[in-house]
């Protein structure tokens, strides 16, 4: 049988991707001809509470093996709804944002998991309504966010190089990272994603897991906008396709596959760690925007090849060839 | 009101076509006989009203009762601002449409090839209308082509894939023109802004690449395939067709499909920067999903894609003349685009086992 | 029935009258049994017999239409795999059902109902080196991922997982199918320590000798009934034979004289896929069907797939009519010459959404016009002389495929490939698995007449009615190799005890 390397690709994948993407952090300053501060670090986490929720509720549907395009839309109400109701309470804000972002998430999980739509087109179909509905909340524009205290709490510095919602990032991974590890869910979510015939054979109740984690995608989602919007002050309808798929990319570095059953919160942290430590190497070195793309085109690219059976299938050809024109009348 | 019944032409008939071409062409490879003339008999095995036909029925009547009650909307000039709004989105959609049928599900890389596209478009200009075109149509078939080859021969993830080639694509146009908007210095592509017959030409561009798409699909080997592979990849292989070699078909129709709405984006807007490509990539598949073609592969047709995009255009449209904003347009064409996917997955698994 | 052991009367587990049948037909009739406490419990049957719908009704996967499961003295509803495993009923799956992304340990523990939410890492790393050891595995870590293993070695995995849920009643549907005889020794003294705790097993195993070895109690059934149940001491595998096959089976009849033209001929040497199978060598000649005998893991079905292309890592040589076959790659197969004809007819063979038209023609579209145009007329023909050819009405070329019965479904998925000038090879995997008796012999005379017309058939099959009824040549497989080759002069049992035991014991 297929013998694999000792080190699986969920936590090879980012390992590489967060040692490359370091390497290049610290050689900033051979380009920028700056030492590096704290407040560099301080900016990478806060790029990290950018998109790192996003990541985490994305890649726990990645590794059971759906997609969850909504997450962009359910990111931008939850950044609407959190200014629209929190100007006096920002924490009320917040549970409401979390709360809608619960909601969506669990319809979307209850109808994807009792009549087994593939997720892609439910959910983009869900982007667009949830675009659409903050747009209609905002009347197309941006929302200031006038609670200034909220805000400047938002931003303080934590330790020298955190601020509160990065502390919340991180923390999230961390939950996602004890509970994955240390209780039977984590098992659950990645055998749905593996196999889901061999699951249920197993007694792994499929329908419930995938629920759940389509709530903890939105809430997620809902959490890391209206954490966004509160430190921004402002509460932008349609940033665009960009947070998705930034958080894809961390998704995918972060060693998950969209086939399924592969991938770790840890791994996800670290996917998104880098994607933020590329954005601040970008920022630092001021090179083109383009240097970045390409990057991230290449890392993708060996992504795909990693993933791509019928690579495979050719490669055992070609051995099997070789193999025949060695022996060519019997084989050893 | 008095050119009401001529407009109610080309979007009603077209969304009027959804239900009625759900039997012949819904099931897929369309029957062997030239016409299908079992169409409007029902399918054995699928007993009791389908619920996408009474769906669309009652949305299709609800926009010509709400139209009737709103002025303006059935109007020449409305019709023609419904079907200009249309075109670069249907047109990409038709593209999007074969490579969905073909089992690859979609692209997220539309947007970046559009903008390319009609950069390159723009910038050779000086050579002539036809020379550009034929240029920029090369460059977006050679790009998604690509693509379509490693998604075909090496069974790659076409999500994946093709955000890394919106990076590759969008990164090397950046790199090469340097970030900067392209202003041609002459401008040939005047002619693709003409209005014949007071519409504009990428309407009729749109129509004839529906009906070559649709005559495409139907009638030859390759489009017929098509079908077959989006519906069972493993039992193609199995049965040893030619994935690859289709896959990359698809994909290549799809890249002249998207290089056509790049060009026709780069006319209208006569300059080119790294954002004209927009939201094209999602509006395009919505439009597919619209029409009811389903993502999974090997079910849906051109013709249905374009009802879709009327679909969505006269709703939107409709929804504009009463007042509602752009946020209550994009949250309506949501929740018509989950109606139809839900709708066309319930009866596609029902009266199965 | 449990008085057969004495020390096992205490009944603990008990079939009464369950009855199943799948549209319209009945696939398991009134069977009844009983399994005591510690009682290990055989359930043999030939192919169609009912013995999955039993696993898959006593585990909690389907509903039964009537008749009832008794476990410890109550009636019991089983509505799905948790609710019978909290009634603990544990399953090994005919089909592996493993999740090869997960740890050993992980999938030691998935689903079990006496899994805590909470890992206990250290306890259940303790307890799953103890159930690896048990398994012959000690070579094995816990934290392994499953994907590193062998199929064997998942195999053991799963009946590993199911022995050590502390479950009342253990079902094991083909567990040693894909396994040596050392891993097959292990799992038979990890069953019999399980029952030696009191815990029912049910084993269900086309491997004859393997049965009377390790079970108490068999319980035959065929054609969906319960045709005896008799203390393994008491039984031979030739009585087994014969309580599965009913009257004597029948001997094969006189082979068809072959086209000795070699420029017509399949020469397969040296076949080779890994893992899978060994050395395998054939000339099959035009006119004359080849029938391959093997039961799940043998190998036979594993030459075909090799041959059609869908193992890209076999090697040897493969040449047709004097041309060497690329049979790495499917497309290259077919364009050689070869048709395939998958035993999974839902997944790797129909397209069920699409008319019957269109899957009898789904091979030949580029022979249906020029250029890549078709030409309606020509496909109207051809759709119409494949449908008098298979047997299907004219007016039904529009239905879906989804719409046929398996059997129907099946002439289908055949006729493709029939009636093709460009197919020299004709090449079946199960060719009436899941198809009625009339069906099966439709399909029968289509592949002889196939075959009478010049084509090479080579077939694989579990089914033995099937081999002596279809095969010229028969060849017995067993464990990934070629066990004997009969032309004329075998007759079922013959062939039972090779596929089932091999050679030594023939």
């Amino acid at each position: 049988m297929i013998r694999r390397p000792a080190v699986p690709p969920e936590t090879r994948v980012p390992a590489v991707a967060l040692t490359v993407v370091l390497i290049a952090f610290f050689c900033t300053p051979l380009m920028s001809g700056r030492a590096l501060t704290a407040f560099d670090v301080y900016n990478t986490f806060q790029g990290l509470a950018q998109i790192g929720l996003l990541t985490l509720g994305l890649g726990l549907t990645m590794i059971a093996g759906e997609f969850d395009l909504s997450v962009a839309g359910t990111y931008v109400l939850g950044g609407m709804l959190a200014v629209r109701t929190g100007q006096s309470s920002a924490i009320l804000g917040i549970v409401l944002a979390v709360g809608a972002g619960a909601a969506i998430g669990a319809g979307q999980g209850g109808l994807i998991a009792r009549l087994g739509i593939p997720s892609l087109p439910v959910t983009l179909a869900t982007y667009i309504a949830l675009l659409g509905l903050t747009s209609a909340m905002s009347g197309g524009l941006s929302v200031t966010y006038a609670n200034t205290g909220a805000t400047l709490w938002m931003d303080q510095h934590v330790a020298g190089v955190f601020s509160p919602p990065s502390l919340i990032t991180l923390a999230g991974f961390v939950i996602a990272a004890v509970v994955f590890a240390g209780t039977r869910l984590g098992r659950e979510v990645r055998a749905i994603g593996g196999d889901r015939r061999a699951s249920r054979v197993a007694g792994v109740r499929v329908e419930r897991g995938l629920v759940g984690l389509f709530t903890a995608s939105g809430s997620l989602a809902a959490l890391s906008g209206a954490l966004f919007s509160y430190s921004y002050a402002a509460a932008n309808p349609n940033p665009g396709l960009q947070p998705l798929i930034l958080a894809t990319v961390g998704c995918l570095v972060g060693g998950v596959s969209l086939a399924g059953g592969r991938g770790l919160p840890a791994g996800l942290l670290a996917g998104a760690l880098a994607v933020a430590l590329l954005r601040q190497v970008d920022a630092i070195t001021a090179i083109p925007d383009y240097y970045t793309e390409l990057l991230y085109a290449a890392l993708l690219g060996v992504i795909v090849a990693v993933d791509a059976p019928g690579l495979r299938r050719g490669y055992d050809r070609l051995r099997a060839r070789a193999a025949t024109v060695r022996t060519p009348d019997r084989r050893p | 009101m008095t050119a009401a019944d001529n407009d109610r032409g080309p979007a009603m008939a077209a969304a009027r076509d959804l239900p009625g071409r759900q039997d012949g062409a819904g099931t897929g490879t369309g029957p062997p006989a030239p016409a299908p003339a079992a169409a409007g008999g029902r399918l054995p095995g699928l007993r009791g009203v389908d619920p996408l036909d009474v769906g669309i029925v009652i949305v299709v009547l609800a926009v010509i009762v709400t139209g009737m009650l709103t002025t303006r909307f059935f109007s020449l000039a409305n019709a023609r601002a419904i079907l200009a709004s249309t075109a670069t989105v249907g047109i990409t959609a038709i593209g999007a449409t074969v490579v969905m049928i073909a089992g690859s599900a979609v692209s997220l890389a539309v947007s970046q090839t559009a903008t390319v596209v009609a950069m390159i478009f723009l910038a050779t200009q000086q050579f002539g209308l036809a020379a550009a075109i034929t240029l920029g149509l090369l460059s977006g078939v050679a790009m998604t082509a690509i693509q379509g080859a490693v998604i075909g021969f090496w069974t790659a993830n076409p999500i994946v894939l093709t955000i890394a080639a919106g990076f590759a694509i969008g990164g090397v146009a950046t790199w090469i023109s340097g970030g900067t908007t392209v202003n041609p210095q002459v401008a040939a592509f005047n002619g693709l802004n003409g209005t014949p017959l007071g519409l504009p030409l990428a309407v009729y561009v749109l129509l004839a690449v529906t009906a070559a798409a649709q005559w495409f699909l139907r009638r030859t080997t390759a489009g017929r395939y098509m079908y077959l592979i989006g519906e069972n990849p493993r039992a193609a292989r199995a049965a040893g067709l030619p994935v690859g070699r289709v896959t990359v078909i698809a994909w290549a129709i799809f890249g002249a499909c998207i290089a056509l709405a790049g060009v026709f984006l780069a006319a209208f807007n006569t300059s080119a920067n790294a954002n004209l490509g927009g939201t094209l990539s999602l509006d395009a598949i919505a439009a597919v999903l619209a029409g009811g073609t389903a993502i999974g592969g090997g079910r849906g047709s051109a013709v249905r894609t374009l009802g879709g995009a009327l679909l969505i255009s006269a709703i939107s449209d409709l929804l504009l003349l009463r007042g509602f904003s752009t946020g209550i347009q994009l949250l309506v064409k949501g929740l018509l685009v989950a109606f139809v996917v839900i709708a066309v997955h319930v009866r596609s698994t029902r009266g199965r086992r | 029935m449990s008085d057969v052991t004495g020390d096992r009367a205490r009944p603990q587990v008990r079939a009464e009258g369950l009855s199943r049948g799948f549209g319209g037909v009945p696939a398991v009739r009134e069977v009844s049994f009983t399994v005591g406490a510690g009682e290990i419990h055989g359930l043999c049957g030939h192919n169609g017999a009912g013995k999955s719908t039993v696993v898959k009704m006593l585990s909690g996967q389907l509903a039964p239409d009537s008749g009832r499961i008794v476990i410890g003295g109550k009636p019991v509803q089983l509505g799905s795999r948790q609710a019978a495993q909290r009634l603990g009923v544990a399953l090994v799956d005919q089909e592996l059902s493993v999740v090869p992304e997960l740890s050993v340990l992980d999938n030691l523990l998935l689903g079990g109902v006496s899994t805590p939410l909470l890992n206990r890492r250290r306890a259940a790393t303790a307890r799953c080196r103890q159930v690896l050891a048990d398994m012959g595995l000690d070579r094995i870590r816990p934290q392994q991922p499953l994907a590193e293993l062998s199929i064997g070695e998942r195999q053991l995995v799963e009946v590993a997982r199911a022995l050590s849920q502390n479950a009342r009643l253990v079902i094991l549907d083909e567990p040693t199918a894909t396994l040596s005889d050392v891993e097959t020794g292990h799992v038979f003294a990890a069953i019999r320590r399980v029952a030696a705790r009191g815990c029912s097993v049910i084993f269900v195993s086309h491997r004859l000798s393997e049965v009377l070895e390790l079970c108490d109690t068999v319980t035959v059934l065929r054609d969906g009934r319960r045709i005896a149940t008799t203390a393994a001491s008491e039984l031979t595998v030739s009585d087994l034979i014969v309580q599965m096959l009913g009257e004597a089976p029948h001997r094969l009849t006189a082979a068809r004289a072959p086209d000795p033209r070699p420029a017509h001929s399949l020469r397969i040497e040296g076949l080779h896929v890994p893992g899978r199978l060994t050395d395998f060598s054939l000339t099959a000649q035009a006119g004359r069907v080849y029938a391959l005998a093997g039961q799940l893991g043998s190998g036979a079905s594993d030459v075909l797939r090799a041959l059609a292309g869908l193992h890209p890592q076999a090697t040897g040589l493969v040449r047709l009519r004097d041309r060497a076959v690329p049979f790495r790659d499917p497309v290259g197969a077919a364009a050689a010459g070869i048709a395939f004809v998958s035993s999974d007819r839902k997944s790797e063979g129909l397209f069920l959404d699409k008319p019957i038209a269109a899957n009898l023609l789904a091979t030949r579209l580029p022979r249906l016009g020029r250029a890549g145009l078709l030409s309606s007329r020509r496909e109207q023909q051809a759709a119409r002389s494949l449908a008098e050819l298979v047997g299907i009405a004219d007016h039904r070329l529009r239905e879906p495929a989804a719409a046929l019965s398996g059997g129907n479904q099946q002439r289908v998925f055949v006729g493709r490939s029939l009636g093709r000038d460009d197919v020299y090879a004709l090449l079946l995997d199960e060719p009436t698995r899941g198809v009625d008796i009339g069906g099966r012999a439709a399909i029968h005379r289509l592949l002889r007449a196939a075959a009478d017309a010049g084509l090479i058939v080579l077939f694989a099959s579990t089914e033995l009615e099937e081999l002596l009824e279809l095969g010229d040549v028969i060849i017995t497989m067993r464990e990934a190799r070629m066990v004997a080759r009969y032309e004329g002069g075998a007759d079922g049992a013959v062939l039972m005890r090779d596929m089932t035991q091999g050679k030594r014991a023939a």
